[in-house]
């Protein structure tokens, strides 16, 4: 029996689309306490304001992260929020997981939460949502003894890290995704559960530039498997394709007849650097052009697979809209050996140095990318101790200055001004 | 040449009673000593929170950290209603 009026939430259920109204009724059922959810969402729409507060001192002993402390601003109209924190779970590496530990989660959540979830939040986590401050130390006790599950990242610490399923599923995958992210995670358990930055810090894995977990969009260290030699070719398979033997694409797009598969139409003319070509009968590729869009991979998966000498390329500074919109990461380390081999320590060397860094010149509440942007690329990269190369390099200059460093000029600032006098009269 | 240890715990329990807000960031805590690396002095700070003597204070995206006497406890703070 619903406690509260709610007809504006009601029309959120009359689309064609599941509704999370229709879910928090469902629950309320079940949970009353979850009927003041719809009561005070209702009030919000209404009068246009949030009535939720966040932020607070609640969390676990021993942690700094993985709680938001979430209140309502009417606890005596909606006693069933006053507390309403959200509980942030880290999931497993690509998400694997089994239906037990999702209904032996669900289970505990009813126990001691709202039974309220989202799956799963932007940054992978499984997010719990609405749960008292009292009932949140027996919940993590009984999570982390029972179900051997740990608590993800929130604030100012490094959030849970998050990969694709790389080498578990996928053939383009240039390196080990699962295990660097779960080496990742374990090496930096106390980043992950205490604040150590100015502000958020992530860093995700995909295999190939396809970037299934948007790695570039969405993280500080975007390590993106990539290769360094050429595309492999098979031209025996690229004639079944061309000869249509074999569906374009895997056959995603079989549900219509889109007509014969035209090479030419379909592959060479949409690759952005036009590096590719019919000669003989056979595909060639200059691979020196590639720019690994994967799109010639990704329609003739059979014919065309990624080079055999692999490893990953590292983009930094990706963020959302909070400070001057968002931006992707940017390309700092074309090709890096990412191994389990040497226990990552190549990546490992290269986030602390970011890290290191980061934590003396970030100013609160900036991401790195805003640092970097704020600095400048030239100070980013001088400071990460590389080179720059052209692939650094985003557009032509249109500033006709050339800057130099004292230490790139040789003799520095200084100079002897009779000397100079001697051979250039005044 | 840098605090030792307790020196610098010291120095941040002296920051966060006497500076005008009661939520610091970490970066507030650097000043305490300039010649320690900024993750010896998170690590102080976070050692601080362990002994019980400082609380996180979270917004959810950023952690601060305070004195618990010093800073508004919601649960205590009742609502507009």
């Amino acid at each position: 029996m619903a406690k509260h009026e709610t007809p504006l939430l009601d029309e959120l259920e009359k689309g064609p689309w599941p509704s999370f109204v229709t879910d928090i009724k469902r629950q309320a059922e079940k949970n009353p306490d979850c009927w003041d959810i719809l009561g005070q969402v209702e009030l919000s729409y209404k009068e246009r304001i949030t009535h939720w507060k966040h932020g607070g001192i609640v969390g676990v002993f021993g942690y700094g992260g993985g709680i938001v402390g979430r209140y309502s601003d009417m606890p005596k109209r909606f006693p069933g929020v006053e507390h309403f924190h959200t509980v942030r779970l880290a999931q497993p590496a690509s998400k694997y997981y089994s239906t037990k530990h999702l209904r032996d989660i669900c289970d505990l959540w009813e126990k001691y939460g709202s039974g309220m979830t989202n799956m799963h939040g932007s940054t992978g986590d499984i997010i719990m949502l609405g749960c008292r401050t009292e009932a949140l130390e027996p919940f993590f006790y009984d999570l982390t003894h029972n179900l051997q599950q740990d608590l993800g990242g929130s604030g100012s610490n490094l959030r849970t890290p998050a990969n694709c399923l790389g080498q578990s599923r996928c053939e383009w995958s240039c390196y080990d995704t699962e295990e660097a992210c779960h080496h990742l995670t374990m090496h930096y358990q106390d980043e992950i559960h205490r604040p150590a930055f100015p502000y958020k810090f992530k860093f995700k894995f995909s295999g190939c530039p396809n970037d299934c977990v948007a790695a570039i969009a969405r993280s500080d260290v975007a390590v993106i498997g990539t290769w360094r030699d050429n595309i492999r070719i098979d031209q025996a398979a690229v004639k079944e394709y061309v000869a249509g033997n074999i569906p374009g694409n895997g056959g995603a797009h079989a549900g219509r007849d889109w007509g014969k598969f035209d090479i030419k139409k379909e592959v060479i003319d949409l690759c952005p650097t036009e590096c590719m070509w019919m000669e003989g009968g056979e595909l060639k590729i200059d691979d020196a052009e590639c720019t690994r869009c994967m799109h010639c991979i990704n329609v003739m998966p059979r014919a065309l697979r990624p080079g055999a000498d692999q490893g990953a390329t590292i983009c930094c500074g990706a963020k959302a809209p909070i400070l001057d919109g968002a931006q992707f990461a940017t390309l700092i380390v074309p090709f890096m050996k990412v191994s389990a081999d040497n226990e990552f320590e190549e990546l490992i060397e290269f986030i602390e140095k970011i890290w290191d860094w980061w934590m003396e010149v970030g100013k609160n509440r900036e991401r790195v990318g805003e640092t970097m942007q704020r600095v400048g690329l030239p100070t980013f990269i001088k400071v990460m101790g590389l080179d720059p190369i052209p692939q650094h390099v985003k557009e032509p200059r249109s500033n006709p200055y050339v800057f130099w460093a004292e230490e790139e000029v040789e003799g520095g600032w200084s100079r002897d001004v009779d000397e100079f006098r001697a051979r250039h009269a005044a | 040449m840098a605090l030792s240890i307790e020196e610098l715990k010291a120095a941040i329990l002296k920051k966060a009673e006497t500076a005008p807000k009661p939520q610091l960031y970490i970066k507030d805590f650097y000043a305490c000593d300039p010649d320690s690396k900024p993750r010896v002095v998170k690590n102080a700070a976070n050692d601080l929170v362990k002994e019980g003597k400082m609380m996180f204070w979270s917004s959810g995206s950023t952690t601060m950290y305070a004195m618990k006497d010093r800073i508004k406890d919601e649960e205590g703070a009742g609502g507009v209603n």
